[in-house]
C-alpha cells in the first residue's frame, strides 16, 4: 500500500477511535454498543468490550481495563502513538511508520508468531463469552 | 509470447484482475519470454467473490482483509469490532476491488 494513503486511512481510523472515546466518555455505557455481531448473535465478539477497557484507563482503573478487555490497552497505545508517529513522519518527510507497518505485516504472516496471536484472541474471545460482556 | 496463449489466459484469468489493469498485463505478457509461461499457469490467484462472501460473514472479525493477505488492515479490523462496525460495511463495497489489487501485485512480481 502506497505511504499516504496508508496514512491517510490511519489518521481517519484514529481520529473516529479518538471521538468516539469521547463520545463514550459522556454517554453512560449501556447506550454505546455498537458491534454487529453482539447485535446480531447475543455473544460478544473478541474486541467486545474494549470501549469500556479503554474508558476505565482513563479512569486510571488498571484492573478493571484488564477484566473489560486486555486489547484495550494495545487499541489506547495505538491510538495515542499513530497520530504522533504519522504528523513525525510528514514533518520530516521520512517514512518510518510506512517501513514499519510492511515489516509487522510480514513478522504476523509468520507462522510462529501468527498460531500464538491466533490462540491469544481466540482465548481472549471465549473469555468475552465467559464473562458475558 | 503469441497472443492466442496471452488471450487465453486473460479470458480465463481476465475476472481477476481490474479491467484497467488488462491492457497493461497483455502488453507485458506479449513481451515476455515462454518460460515464464509454467509460472504464470501455477500462479494462485485470490477470487473477489469468494472474500466478499466472506467480508459479508466474517467481515468484522477481519478475515476478508487476512485472506486477501492485507493482514495489518485485519488486525486493525479485528482489534475494533470491524471499525465499530462501519469498516466493515464499507469493506463489502471495496473487498473486491482490494482484492483485484492484490492479485496485481502478485502478477507484478512475474511480470517485471
Amino acid at each position: 500500500m502506497a505511504r499516504n494513503r496508508l496514512y491517510a486511512i490511519l489518521l481517519a481510523a484514529c481520529v473516529a477511535g479518538l471521538h468516539w472515546v469521547a463520545y463514550a466518555y459522556q454517554t453512560p455505557a449501556e447506550t454505546t454498543g455498537v458491534c454487529i455481531i453482539k447485535h446480531t448473535t447475543h455473544v460478544p465478539c473478541p474486541s467486545c468490550g474494549s470501549t469500556r477497557s479503554v474508558l476505565s484507563l482513563l479512569h486510571g482503573d488498571v484492573s478493571g481495563a484488564m477484566w473489560w478487555n486486555p486489547l484495550g490497552f494495545i487499541l489506547l497505545a495505538i491510538m495515542v502513538v499513530t497520530p504522533i508517529w504519522i504528523l513525525f513522519d510528514l514533518a520530516t518527510r521520512k517514512s518510518t511508520l510506512h517501513k514499519f507497518y510492511h515489516k509487522a505485516e510480514l513478522m504476523l504472516k509468520r507462522r510462529w508468531i501468527a498460531l500464538p496471536a491466533i490462540a491469544l484472541v481466540l482465548v481472549n474471545w471465549v473469555w468475552n463469552i465467559y464473562k458475558g460482556i | 509470447m503469441e497472443s492466442q496463449k496471452v488471450d487465453m489466459f486473460l479470458m480465463a484469468n481476465g475476472k481477476f484482475f481490474e479491467s484497467h489493469h488488462l491492457n497493461a498485463i497483455r502488453d507485458r505478457l506479449i513481451t515476455l519470454d515462454d518460460s515464464k509461461w509454467p509460472m504464470l499457469q501455477t500462479l494462485q490467484l485470490k477470487d473477489p467473490t469468494t472474500s466478499l462472501i466472506v467480508s459479508i460473514l466474517a467481515g468484522s472479525l477481519g478475515i476478508d482483509r487476512f485472506m486477501i493477505g492485507d493482514t495489518g488492515m485485519g488486525v486493525g479490523k479485528l482489534l475494533t469490532c470491524g471499525g465499530l462496525g462501519i469498516w466493515a460495511i464499507i469493506d463489502w463495497f471495496m473487498i473486491q476491488g482490494a482484492t483485484r489489487e492484490k492479485n496485481m501485485e502478485k502478477m507484478q512480481q512475474i511480470l517485471y
